[in-house]
């Protein structure tokens, strides 16, 4: 019974991590990536590490929202309408999956694995929770508190307030030396940005970071010249715009 | 035989009706719809089997119509009131008495086959051609391109709030979505939920119909809302009591939509609620459309839209400049290939 | 109780309750809007004219996915009310992270509506999909936070434990800022009035405005099975389960869910939802807050 729950398992978490590569919309890829982990946890749930196999189903389901929303959002293709390579450097991914399969397959076989089953009616999230908070818990511990540290940074950052001043009003870093010109990168201005649609083929992944590199610097450019306001094409943003319209009258 | 033990179920229900708003409707039809037992109005044509044309479609906007009438799943049928429009098949009716009756009949003829269910009036078929290449239609040399069915893949651009790069989304809006008022046509460009542009296709019929319960609707209200639609058959003091009680007014963001003269959402909300006939003054020489929605999120510009009456909105639209011409190529193409195509596609109404 | 009576028991308890709560929504509904009478079997009526009009497809969309949004959220929902124990030692599902199932199906939740908004390639179901998932991320770490609060008393993460830990005092009594909060995540489950950032009215339905015929009626028989499902773990993890004089588990449970699913109704169409922009900020400066407030008392209690 727990074979065939585990060969079943196993066959559908190395079908749908096949599927990843296979599927031509990228929110099919991320939520067979969640079913192949799903896949996992039930097996961690056959030997017997409940905690850690439910937690993965409820951890990867998190996980994988957030990552298609933001590989939606942010890459392209919002609506899903267009069909999409999802493959691509295929020399680079396929030297580097024989060599992550070599070194895996290896590192599986020349272990000496440990086999001591465990007693039924064991409390393993009794001993999960004593190695955490006991033995481990400078690992743990350390692991936790730099993700926090993380996440505040993505947050000060991100926010409206960010480090450098109101984002709305064109936050600019320091300058280097004092009255300098701000720090950060410089962008060239004209071209690129704008409505891209239509023309085919955009040289693959790295043009298209490339791009995304150019625009996102836009943030931090805005305001060199009148600093205080966001200038060119775009319009004020929503909080500017409710109090103080923006034509002249 | 199941078939019939089904249908005979299904007819007890209430219709389903998609209304299409059209101009010189009845007046009060909403108000005498919403007293009908029988009907029950739906968002979306998906879920609707009868379709409702009240008033005169104008010609501009008949594909609209015919593409909004494909939409219903069969079995279906159309009835006009007081339209002088013209659908093969439509059954015409004048008077607000017959209404209730007529469509209660014609839904259950529908699901008897007694009476045909109406077939499309626009070929079924994409608006362009697939121009899809490679083995997953991506077409190009990359990861994607092409214009599969006359459709550019959507690229980034810089969100006018915080600078993020993100999708666009052009399109048009309306005649005939629920929560727009009747006829209003925009072309919106979105990212997310986002209004990034606006420009109008078509202002807005008009009439003088209230859309105080269309904004109760919107808050997430929809008993409290037929309740306001039905009128005062149990006295104004319990409604007032229960929109107090939803905290349909604070739910509103204080300042939202507010015009030159200094009235906001929340304004003319209350005044929708308090039932005053004296129409709001507002002054509303200099605001437009993109003044008022652009930087706005889809919910809280329905809550712009559906706050003035038409006559303001009208004049809205009308101070609503064109949009700015993109300078690049890249935007003339997308305009040509994609307007077609995301006409078609979200005329979703 | 051995497993196939928990099993058919639990059958009987999701069909019941899925008829019920269609009923008392129509009824409270009818009671708002003004209009007299009990439609006591207008759902049903509803149910069949939804199955007895087509099924359209739109242009080009994900089909697998739209079936298994629909699908998913029943099974979901019903993974919730297996893992709800009807009696000391008898739940369908009897592990010992019940809660922590119960959080993963949270989680499958904002998946399956994220996907029922994406299938069918159409701008507005889109768009209530992205909007969910904004709030529905957050509002799940809330309902962990007062989960682990109900769990703290039984030092134990198995909601059958958690029924034993409140045969003194119900953990509502415990902990009163457990069931508000967790209520609010009952709303955002279900796709309810001031949480229904998915399938609201602004987008002409949302993730549901592309559904019709048997996938629309699917849907709401869907977002019915979760109120069961939620309704039960609310009653099990506050409301203290099978706990009850004279009358049966079973019974007590029933009763106790028939009473959370009123509150979940009641408030779905009493309070009105606000902009998603002001939602969030209530969610992540107040209610979070709340909610560490309400572990942080359980937590000075378990150790005092």
């Amino acid at each position: 019974m727990t074979d065939i729950a585990f060969y079943t398992l196993s066959a559908l978490a190395i079908w749908s991590g096949w599927r990843v590569f296979r599927v031509d919309s990228m929110i099919r890829a991320t939520f067979a990536l969640m079913v192949s982990f799903i896949s996992v946890a039930g097996i961690a749930l056959l030997m017997s590490a409940d905690y850690i196999g439910v937690a993965t189903v409820f951890m990867m389901a998190v996980e994988m929202m957030v990552m298609a929303l933001f590989m939606v959002m942010f890459m392209m293709n919002p609506a899903g309408l267009n069909p999409m390579q999802m493959v691509h450097q295929y020399r680079f991914s396929i030297g580097a999956g024989i060599v992550a399969f070599i070194g895996l397959s290896v590192a599986v076989l020349a272990t000496n694995l440990p086999h001591n089953p465990l007693p039924a009616g064991r409390d393993t999230m009794r001993d999960l929770g004593i190695e955490l908070l006991g033995a481990s818990m400078l690992i743990f511990e350390t692991a936790g508190v730099t993700l926090l540290a993380t996440m505040l940074g993505a947050v000060a950052l991100s926010s409206r307030n960010g480090r450098f001043g109101n984002s709305e009003e064109g936050a600019l870093p320091p300058g280097l030396h004092p009255g300098g010109t701000p720090a950060g990168r410089k962008v060239e201005k004209g071209g690129g940005h704008g409505g891209h649609g239509g023309h085919g083929g955009h040289g693959g992944h790295g043009g298209h970071g490339d791009h995304g590199m150019k625009e996102s610097d836009k943030a931090g450019d805005k305001g060199d010249t009148d600093a205080g306001h966001m200038h060119h094409h775009a319009p004020a943003p929503d909080e500017d715009h409710q109090h103080t319209p923006k034509k002249e009258h | 035989m199941g078939m019939n033990w089904l249908a005979h179920l299904a007819a007890r229900a209430e219709v389903p009706v998609f209304l299409a708003e059209g101009e010189a409707a009845p007046a009060e039809y909403a108000h005498l719809l919403a007293r009908m037992p029988a009907l029950r109005m739906v968002d979306t044509p998906r879920a609707a089997a009868i379709l409702l044309v009240v008033g005169t479609v104008p010609k501009a906007l008949l594909p609209q119509l015919h593409r909004l009438h494909d939409q219903l799943p069969h079995p279906r049928a159309t009835i006009l009131w007081q339209s002088r429009n013209d659908l093969s098949g439509a059954k015409r009716i004048d008077s607000a008495e017959d209404i209730g009756t007529a469509i209660k009949t014609l839904h259950s003829d529908l699901l008897a086959g007694n009476v045909e269910s109406e077939p499309d009036i626009l070929p079924d078929a994409p608006p362009n051609e697939w121009r899809g290449v490679g083995p997953h239609g991506q077409g190009g040399k990359g990861m994607m391109g092409g214009t599969p069915y006359g459709r550019p893949m959507a690229m980034t651009a810089a969100d006018l709030r915080d600078g993020l790069e993100l999708d666009t989304y052009t399109a048009d809006f309306g005649p005939f979505l629920p929560m727009f008022p009747p006829g209003l046509v925009l072309k919106l460009t979105l990212q997310g939920d986002v209004i990034q542009t606006v420009a109008v296709t078509h202002p807005p019929f008009e009439t003088t119909e209230d859309r105080g319960w269309v904004l109760l609707d919107l808050l997430g209200l929809p008993a409290l809302a037929q309740r306001k639609l039905r009128g005062d058959a149990t006295g104004k003091g319990s409604f007032d009591r229960l929109a107090r009680l939803t905290a349909a007014r604070a739910a509103i963001p204080d300042g939202l939509g507010r015009t030159h003269d200094g009235s906001d959402v929340r304004a003319r909300f209350d005044h929708l609620m308090s039932r005053r006939d004296s129409a709001l003054n507002l002054h509303l020489h200099h605001t437009g459309l993109d003044d008022l929605l652009v930087g706005l999120e889809w919910h809280e510009a329905m809550l712009v839209l559906n706050s003035f009456d038409t006559a303001s909105l009208r004049t809205i639209c009308g101070n609503t400049p064109e949009p700015e011409t993109d300078d690049d190529a890249d935007g003339e193409d997308d305009k040509k290939e994609g307007g077609m195509d995301h006409g078609a596609h979200a005329g979703h109404m | 109780m051995s497993f196939p009576v928990a099993f058919l028991i639990m059958l009987v308890f999701l069909l019941f309750g899925i008829a019920l709560a269609a009923i008392l929504d129509g009824v409270i509904y009818r009671r708002i809007a003004g209009r007299p009478g009990i439609p006591v079997l207008m759902p049903f009526y509803r149910a069949a004219a939804h199955l007895s009009r087509q099924r359209i497809e739109t242009e080009a969309p994900d089909r697998l996915n739209w079936f298994l949004a629909i699908g998913g959220y029943i099974a979901v929902g019903a993974v919730g009310l297996a893992v709800v124990p009807l009696g000391p030692e008898s739940a369908v599902i009897g592990i010992k992270t019940s809660v922590v199932l119960w959080g993963a199906c949270e989680a499958l939740v904002v998946v399956l509506v994220f996907l029922h908004g994406w299938s069918p390639n159409s701008p507005l179901a889109l768009i209530g999909a992205y909007r969910y998932v904004a709030i529905g991320l957050p509002i799940m770490l809330l309902s962990m936070f007062v989960l682990i609060a109900a769990a703290l008393p039984a030092q134990s993460l198995d909601l059958r434990e958690i029924v034993i830990s409140q045969e003194d005092i119900w953990n509502v009594i415990r902990q009163p800022l457990g069931l508000p909060l967790f209520l609010l995540l009952g709303l955002s489950l279900t796709l309810r009035g001031p949480f229904d950032y998915a399938d609201s009215t602004d987008l002409a339905g949302g993730t549901a405005a592309e559904d019709s015929g048997a996938y629309r009626a699917g849907w709401q028989v869907a977002r019915l099975t979760m109120l069961v499902g939620f309704s039960a773990v609310a009653a099990t993890a506050f409301l203290g389960g099978y706990l009850g004089p004279v009358l049966p588990g079973p019974v007590w449970l029933a009763l106790k869910t028939l009473v959370v699913m009123v509150l979940v109704i009641g408030l779905s169409h009493l309070l009105a939802r606000m902009p998603v922009a002001r939602m969030l900020g209530l969610i992540w400066k107040v209610l979070l807050p709340i909610a560490f407030v309400d572990l942080l008392l359980a937590g000075l209690v378990a150790l005092a």
